[in-house]
């Protein structure tokens, strides 16, 4: 049984479903709930709407403020009316990923079987089984063919996804600073994101919410790493260069001494306030898990039939993920024969690029939805 | 509409699948796409990437001295080059990479070595007399790297063992088969139609 009702805890709508949700790792979920968040209006038809997948950290408020940080949504710039995604004129969908922490099930939600915490026995989810979900909602929205799905980094990961098992749902894709894989160097910085998560004593191997406790050290450590491949260097030394933070002499200790150290423990410890250890483990685990060449080209007749078009977006200082794995997507679906168009936007803000105020990023983006009929 | 277009229109079938480098703002393209042929461009220029977008085309932005590479072997029935070629790093290699991901390939361009212009270029003594009048490109700064006659051009083709099928004198639409070529004196715009087999 499918129902939808409104959030109580966020603004939006949660998809509940009392059903078994069988998984890529053979295990299932009894039942499951999708957190997810609406803009503009669906036409008649139900020609115009838009999915919109979130990237590791994000959740499913980009338009609008933030019920969860008080600021603007984290892709205000791209969605609203008047925006690039215009919610004018498209019907904009955005979910809680699968294993997330904003209302959707994940580690933090209780156990059916046995009325506890998941912890670590929440099962190990795959882009795919996110994807799986969203299709899920997608159907209970009765939308038989989105008009375009969209998504930066893990986001475009789900994009891709949707292509390759969905072929018939999509009608356009636009995957921004993404890979067809996780590469090896990104496996390892999320290694090292969730050793400092699990050796913090805090974390109590998983189960630190009925301790009552946090491994937030461990969090914003992993935080900490993270944010620095979501820059660049040229980011990093026009921001701070190697400015003291308020003073002016070196302390010849280990306090802060540099902005850039101020900078990043900020950036680590507002970000436990919002987000889950769990979930950031689940998350990153996900993400090296995926590699969706192969079933892109087992599914290749599919996607031709069906035109998808696709827009690869990379940003030339993005190194986490470079533009030289967006143009091995690009390599890719050119080999199937399929319809895409890539494009390289100039910037100097590295990974973080694509949510940030990037004009020509806006004007390729825009474009192209312009231009699928 | 351009004539070297008109003659392409004329030449690639229904169905072709076609990569057009150098698309510009996706005009030939979006010819292409009426006529049910299946087109993408390659173009460097972002603002002309966002156009080709705009209507609806498939482009991929980038350099054609490094993109080409990208693209896997035999994918396109035909590869089009207008009047890009002269402005190519390196034609040869170029003309190698196409040779491996279409079967056919068009090549436009401006016959260097035609009287009008040869006279000009004696009288003038200066090779600024060749760039185009609307250019303000100067012999130094130009991307006009490579002026080649259709003599030139046919020995690469034998170079690189590509066999002419056609060729055609643009401006007089006139088409020349059997190892037969345009007038290296007299032809201002020739378009060649090679194949790799």
């Amino acid at each position: 049984m499918r129902d939808i009702t409104e959030n109580q805890d966020y603004p939006g709508y949660l998809l509940k479903c009392n059903e078994k949700l069988h998984l890529d790792s053979g295990k299932s979920l009894s039942n499951f709930q999708i957190a997810y968040q609406t803009y503009g209006k669906l036409n008649v038809e139900k020609t115009n709407a838009i999915l919109i997948c979130h990237a590791l950290t994000g959740d499913q408020f980009p338009a609008e403020k933030s019920p969860i940080t008080k600021k603007n949504g984290w892709w205000d710039l791209m969605v609203g009316p008047g925006k690039p995604i215009d919610t004018d004129k498209y019907f904009v969908i955005c979910s809680n990923v699968l294993g997330g922490c904003v209302g959707t099930t994940g580690p933090n939600d209780i156990n059916p079987e046995n009325s506890k915490i998941y912890g670590l026995d929440f099962p190990t989810i795959t882009i795919r089984d996110m994807v799986k979900v969203q299709k899920i909602l997608i159907d209970a929205l009765k939308i038989q063919k989105l008009l375009s799905v969209i998504g930066g980094s893990m986001g475009a990961m789900q994009v891709l996804q949707w292509a390759a098992t969905y072929p018939e749902s999509v009608k356009s894709i636009i995957s921004i600073a993404g890979s067809l894989k996780h590469s090896a160097q990104n496996i390892a910085f999320d290694e090292a994101g969730r050793q400092s998560i699990m050796l913090d004593p805090k974390w109590h191997n998983g189960r630190f919410l009925e301790k009552n406790d946090k491994p937030e050290n461990g969090l914003s450590v992993a935080r900490m790493i993270a944010h620095i491949t979501y820059l660049s260097e040229k980011a990093f030394q026009n921001k701070f260069g190697r400015n003291l933070q308020e003073k002016k002499d070196l302390s010849f200790g280990f306090d802060i001494d540099f902005q850039v150290e101020s900078y990043l423990r900020y950036q680590g410890r507002s970000f436990v306030d919002r987000f889950d250890a769990n979930s950031y483990l689940y998350m990153t685990r996900a993400m090296d898990y995926f590699d969706v060449s192969e079933e892109i080209q087992q599914n290749q007749d599919k996607i031709i039939r069906n035109e998808i078009r696709f827009l690869v977006l990379s940003f030339t200082s993005d190194w986490l993920f470079p533009t030289k794995e967006s143009k091995e997507i690009v390599s890719l679906l050119n080999s199937i024969g399929s319809n895409v168009s890539f494009a390289e936007v100039v910037s100097d803000k590295g990974h973080d690029s694509f949510l940030l105020d990037e004009p020509q990023f806006f004007r390729v983006a825009e474009g192209f939805l312009k231009g699928i009929k | 509409m351009r004539s070297d277009y008109q003659i392409i229109l004329d030449l690639i079938p229904q169905n072709s699948k076609v990569l057009d480098i150098g698309c510009s703002d996706g005009e030939l393209i979006s010819l292409l796409a009426n006529k049910n042929v299946s087109a993408q461009g390659v173009e460097l220029n972002q603002e002309k990437v966002i156009s080709c977008l705009g209507k609806g085309l498939d482009v991929i932005h980038g350099d054609i001295n490094l993109m080409v590479e990208d693209f896997p072997y035999n994918q396109f029935d035909y590869c089009i080059l207008t009047q890009t070629i002269q402005a190519v790093q390196k034609p040869d290699i170029l003309l190698n990479t196409l040779k491996k991901i279409g079967k056919n390939i068009i090549v436009s361009f401006n016959n260097s070595a035609r009287l009008s212009k040869v006279t000009k270029f004696l009288l003038s003594g200066s090779f600024d007399s060749l760039l185009k009048k609307t250019d303000s490109d100067q012999w130094y700064n130009t991307d006009y790297i490579h002026p080649c006659s259709i003599k030139d051009f046919k020995k690469l083709t034998t170079d690189l063992d590509l066999r002419i099928i056609s060729t055609f004198d643009v401006i007089n639409k006139k088409k020349f088969t059997n190892g037969k070529i345009p007038s290296n004196l007299f032809c201002k715009e020739v378009l060649f139609h090679l194949t790799n087999v």
